[in-house]
């Protein structure tokens, strides 16, 4: 909202520069978002008499003028303007002028002829949009008066924040009652006509449900005559940023900015009929509005009609058919209350905000209708020399409840604001608001009302006895309390374990040289499709959002993959070391997962299961390790065994998972200790990947936070053994089909207790080995708790492995 | 006695001038000092001596042993000099590094910096769905249906009674339906708003969200957290100030701001030339909340606050661009390196 300080000072009076008055209205919650200085001038231009008119002998369109500009000489000016002839009262730019858009204004040789300045016309002067001829100056002012002196303007304007909470702040004379409460000055009401009675309107008003529309107030002017506003009028307008149209329409639009109440005016010789209904549409129609866009109008939309139809979208706009042109003289002038929620369901259904909705969507108020209605009235005899109709119809809801007077306690206002008030300096903080104060008892203790206060129309915000604790608190200061209750109760707070598994996630997993990333909740559905997901998995459904950006399709992911192939492709492109080491933690929305369960809303069932997962992933890996299994994949299975020790939680690795945008034969499923799926590893498709926009080879580790019991388990101390291992190598040749799980559970179970530790340090597959096997160099170490243990006590165990080895796998030591 | 004890010394010196690594020096100092050192063989032989003659030969000896030390010490610096000079080390050559360090992001790492704010002054944490009911994030919070209020924060809607959270204040309110006062909790999450990306604006960012009630909780109260928080978040004494502000579901409600950490309250680009910065929304818990947890009338007080992550994390580096937390590009995350 913009506010003029011109505008502001016929309503109230400051001492203070704006600066201030800004500071002290931005303290007292009218956030002050901008301070600018507005010009309306034009140094150079004056006002000039044209003497005489004669034809630019070398052209046929142009005049040749002589014209006069005060000072005693005159000057020959070239002008194209059809409406130029003499004795005309026009605006001279001269030499040397400036005018709107940077134009400056030289002698000129046109045609063959010397043109010492410029006759202008409105547009050029950004006065109007009439570039057709010259402005004709009425009522001959003086020549030589600067242009300034007729149509300037130097304003300040304060570009204010108004919250939802105070449409009483979307008007001039709202902001005008706070710098009144703020600096103990008085108000000084606009002046207003109260139509005398007599004449007739000769119109019905009827309203259909005093719900939709509690208040309607109609009132005629006659011989009216349109035309451009005054000067004044026309700056007060441009300085808060609307565009002056005509003198009716501006009124309205004046009004509107000064007193908060948006009006309407009717051409009455364009309404039908004589009855004017307030009225729900009905059915779907469409019309054109006063903009010149064609719009519809649903069934359940509040209308203003006429005897043939609608003439208004009520609170919105108006429509086209019946609005103030140049020619109308006889008006009906709408200032009315419409229902706050009708009013805002179509203004967002047709996506269309007017100053006007704005204004009724927040509840207009109620005393203003009838006094803006008066001060239009005013303007319009004063500015536009209609004559009021006396007969006015005025339609209020007869039933209409006058909001009760609040009730306040001293004692809860110290008790929330922590403040010592007296009765007498909470009363006079709230008679500085306008507001009217009885007060009851003296007595200040927990339940007992002190004041009684009575609301005004304006101040429809104050619902309840806390808004009037606002208030105090607003004008006495925020930091004028002084008793609290102190920090919480001594006692020692800390991380659940959910919270302190990320927390060690986010330390380990960077040193261990992986970045965190966070990416976006939304996805795209060709993003989904590129997983291949079947119909039955839980992240194949997914929510949509019904109100995107632009109409793009957006929806909730439901993987966490392509947010990490997003990070990963514009790493790698933008040239990062490879491999690129990412991890993320994040959640993802499946509709269709597991809904969470007793809790106190019924609809609690519609909210899709957010699971939290965490994802590692290695991006442009290249060459693989032992067993032809790419380096990346190895990196994050050691990974994987490592966490899971590390945070003390039991996961196995399962091959051959099933997840479809992994690659087949290269992907685990990793399993929790009661042998549910909580994980995946893998590398991602190659399709997959190329789907997603990604040249590269990327290794993907997931994990379902949530699922995992992630309680650490009680550290207990072991005594360990002190006597020093016994090592040794085997090589061992192990046919295909056999895989290096079987050695090594084939191997522990034949050692039992003793075995400290088992490597395989090497897998060699080249030339000197029998068809069809590999050969595996495993390293172990003995270790026993009672003694050192002897070479006699290995050798037997070793022969027990190799013949466990034999039995089982046929696997044997190599030559 | 004395003529030996001489020639120990003149050969012990020599020895010692003449040892050429620090190993040999060792050897000459047991060959001299050790214990079966030649000087604790003369020491070792004072009781075989005159009990007349003992005190001066002792003292002579201890002399000696003395000296010998300072000798061998000399000699060990000459020793350490001499090495340096020879190996011809360049020792600016860089260091191998231990690994390539990762790094943490940081939007987590400032919730969690925050997080552990509150948990020193007694706070607990608890997280709330992202996919949220209409009567949550709106109703229960005292926003009135169809109300101009609803505009304030552009949402994304899922369905009819479903949406994206537009603000963390819905988990004040699941909290309190599960729990009863005293309570202080923080609720840190990610939140969402249709708004268009700029470099100010994100459709999804994080928001951390404060709650504390009790019986009698006052504004007082919320000043004192407020600037306990920001003394230990941005560092040293700052002024804040409480300016008037409109929340549905705190009453009174404040925006608070911080005086600019760039100017110190001079103005300047940051601060768009006011000295202040706004931080965070905030004030005592409206009673249509407590009366929608089913709280009795009147029986607590309390107040809340919110903070956008983003935005403290900006201020804190110096960060132009909200999109750039998004982005994931490792030149911007390299920057955090340490920063947990």
């Amino acid at each position: 909202m913009k506010i003029s300080l011109q505008w502001l000072r016929e309503l109230v009076a400051w001492e203070d520069s704006p600066a201030d008055l800004a500071a002290r209205l931005t303290a007292a919650g009218l956030n002050v978002e901008g301070l600018s200085e507005f010009a309306l001038t034009w140094p150079g231009v004056k006002v000039a008499r044209v003497l005489e008119c004669n034809r630019h002998p070398n052209a046929d369109k142009l005049t040749l003028c002589k014209v006069d500009d005060g000072s005693g000489k005159t000057y020959q000016i070239v002008c194209g303007a059809p409406n130029v002839r003499a004795g005309l009262h026009v605006l001279l730019a001269t030499v040397g002028a400036e005018l709107p858009g940077g134009v400056r204004i030289e002698a000129a040789n046109i045609r063959g002829i010397e043109s010492r300045g410029m006759i202008c016309s409105g547009a050029e002067l950004g006065l109007s949009d009439d570039e057709a001829g010259i402005m004709e100056l009425a009522d001959a002012p003086a020549a030589g008066t600067p242009a300034d002196e007729l149509f300037g303007c130097r304003d300040t304007v304060l570009d204010i924040e108004v919250t939802p909470n105070r449409p009483d702040w979307l008007s001039h004379l709202g902001v005008a009652r706070e710098v009144a409460a703020l600096y103990g000055t008085k108000l000084q009401p606009p002046r207003v006509l109260k139509p005398t009675p007599g004449g007739t309107l000769g119109w019905k008003v009827e309203v259909e449900d005093f719900h939709d529309c509690p208040r309607y107030i109609a009132h005629g002017a006659d011989n009216v005559a349109v035309g451009p506003s005054p000067a004044w009028l026309q700056n007060r307008l441009r300085a808060i940023g609307q565009r002056p149209i005509n003198n009716v329409v501006d009124i309205t639009n004046f009004v509107l900015f000064e007193l908060g109440q948006p009006l309407h005016a009717f051409d009455r010789d364009l309404l039908g009929g004589d009855v004017i209904t307030v009225r729900r549409a009905g059915r779907k129609q469409t019309v054109t509005m006063l903009d010149d866009v064609s719009r519809q109008i649903v069934a359940d939309d509040l209308i203003i009609a006429d005897g043939d139809g609608p003439v208004a979208l009520a609170g919105v706009m108006g429509l086209a058919s019946s609005q103030v042109t140049a020619g109308t003289t006889r008006l009906l002038l709408e200032s009315a209350f419409f229902c706050p929620s009708l009013i805002r369901q179509s203004s967002r259904r047709l996506g269309l905000v007017s100053e006007s909705s704005y204004r009724f969507e927040r509840e207009a108020d109620w005393s203003m209708v009838r006094f803006a209605a008066h001060r239009a009235l005013y303007l319009l005899q004063e500015l536009a020399g209609a004559t009021i109709i006396g007969d006015a119809i005025d339609r209020a809801d007869p039933d209409r409840q006058v909001p009760p007077d609040l009730a306040l306690r001293v004692h809860q206002v110290n008790r929330i604001l922590g403040t010592d008030l007296s009765l007498e300096q909470t009363a006079d903080v709230l008679r500085a608001l306008g507001l009217k104060v009885q007060p009851l008892s003296s007595q200040i203790e927990a339940k007992t009302v002190n004041l009684m206060v009575q609301v005004p129309t304006f101040r429809r915000d104050l619902k309840l006895e806390v808004d009037l604790i606002e208030e105090i608190a607003r004008l006495h200061g925020y930091d004028r309390g002084t008793r609290g209750c102190g920090s919480p109760a001594l006692t020692c707070r800390r991380r659940q374990r959910r919270d302190e598994v990320n927390r060690l996630l986010r330390i380990w997993l960077p040193a261990l040289g992986y970045h965190e990333i966070v990416s976006s909740s939304f996805s795209g559905r060709h993003q989904l499709a590129a997983l291949q997901l079947t119909a039955g998995d839980l992240r194949s459904e997914c929510l949509q959002v019904l109100n995107p950006h632009h109409g793009r399709e957006t929806l909730l992911r439901t993987s966490l993959v392509p947010g990490f192939v997003d990070a990963a492709r514009r790493n790698l492109h933008a040239g990062a070391q490879r491999p690129v080491r990412l991890f993320q933690l994040g959640r993802v929305f499946w509709p269709a997962g597991r809904k969470t369960a007793g809790t106190r809303h019924a609809q609690e069932h519609l909210l899709p299961e957010e699971p939290r997962l965490l994802q590692i992933g290695i991006a442009g890996g290249e060459g693989a390790g032992y067993g032809g299994i790419p380096l990346e994949l190895l990196e994050l299975k050691g990974l994987a065994t490592e966490l899971a020790a590390l945070l003390g939680i039991p996961l196995s690795l399962r091959p051959a998972g099933r997840e479809p945008f992994l690659a087949d034969g290269l992907q685990w499923e990793i399993l929790d200790s009661s042998g549910e799926i909580c994980g995946s590893l893998g590398r991602l498709k190659p399709e997959t990947a190329a789907a997603l926009d990604v040249d590269a080879n990327i290794a993907l580790l997931e994990l379902r936070l949530d699922r995992l019991d992630c309680t650490r388990p009680a550290i207990h101390y072991e005594q360990f053994s002190r006597f020093p291992a016994a090592k040794r190598d085997l090589s061992l040749l192990v046919p295909s089909g056999v895989t290096f799980q079987q050695v090594e559970e084939t191997i522990r179970g034949a050692v039992g207790n003793g075995l400290a530790h088992l490597e395989l340090f090497d897998i060699y597959t080249g030339t000197g080995l029998p068809a069809g096997t590999c050969a595996y160099g495993i390293r172990l170490k003995f270790r026993s708790q009672h003694g050192s243990l002897t070479g006699t006590i290995v050798d037997e165990t070793i022969q027990r492995i190799l013949r466990d080895l034999a039995s089982a796998l046929q696997v044997y030591p190599r030559a | 006695m004395h003529e030996a004890i001489a020639r120990l010394r003149a050969e012990g010196l020599a020895r010692i001038d003449q040892a050429a690594t620090n190993e040999a020096l060792e050897a000459v100092r047991l060959a001299l000092l050790g214990r079966k050192g030649e000087l604790t063989r003369l020491l070792r032989g004072l009781v075989d001596l005159e009990p007349a003659q003992r005190p001066a030969v002792g003292a002579a000896l201890n002399e000696l042993k003395l000296e010998f030390g300072a000798a061998l010490g000399r000699r060990q610096s000459e020793l350490a000099e001499h090495h340096t000079a020879a190996a011809v080390c360049d020792l600016t050559l860089p260091g191998l590094p231990p690994v390539v360090l990762g790094t943490a992001h940081p939007l987590p790492s400032v919730l969690e910096e925050i997080c552990d704010i509150f948990y020193g002054m007694g706070y607990d944490r608890d997280e709330g769905p992202e996919v949220e009911l209409e009567y949550y994030n709106f109703t229960a919070l005292n926003f009135p249906p169809d109300h101009p209020a609803r505009d304030l924060q552009d949402t994304f809607f899922l369905g009819t009674d479903i949406l994206l959270r537009t603000q963390t204040s819905p988990v004040q309110v699941r909290t309190m339906e599960r729990r009863s006062p005293p309570l202080a909790y923080v609720f840190p999450g990610r939140v969402y708003r249709n708004e268009n990306a700029d470099a100010s604006h994100s459709s999804e960012f994080f928001q951390i969200e404060g709650l504390r009630v009790d019986r009698d909780i006052s504004l007082v109260d919320l000043r004192e957290t407020v600037a306990a928080f920001v003394g230990s978040f941005f560092g040293g004494e700052r002024p804040t100030r409480f300016r008037p502000h409109y929340f549905p579901f705190t009453e009174p409600s404040v925006e608070v701001d911080m005086q600019c950490m760039k100017c110190g309250g001079r103005g300047c680009g940051i601060c768009g030339q006011s000295g202040w910065l706004e931080i965070m929304g905030a004030g005592m818990v409206h009673p249509n909340v407590f009366k929608a947890v089913g709280y009795p009338d009147d029986a607590y007080t309390g107040f809340a606050f919110g903070m956008g992550i983003d935005r403290l994390a900006m201020l804190k580096y110096g960060i132009d661009d909200i999109r750039l937390f998004y982005e994931n590009d490792l030149r911007f995350l390299r920057q955090f390196r340490g920063v947990l």
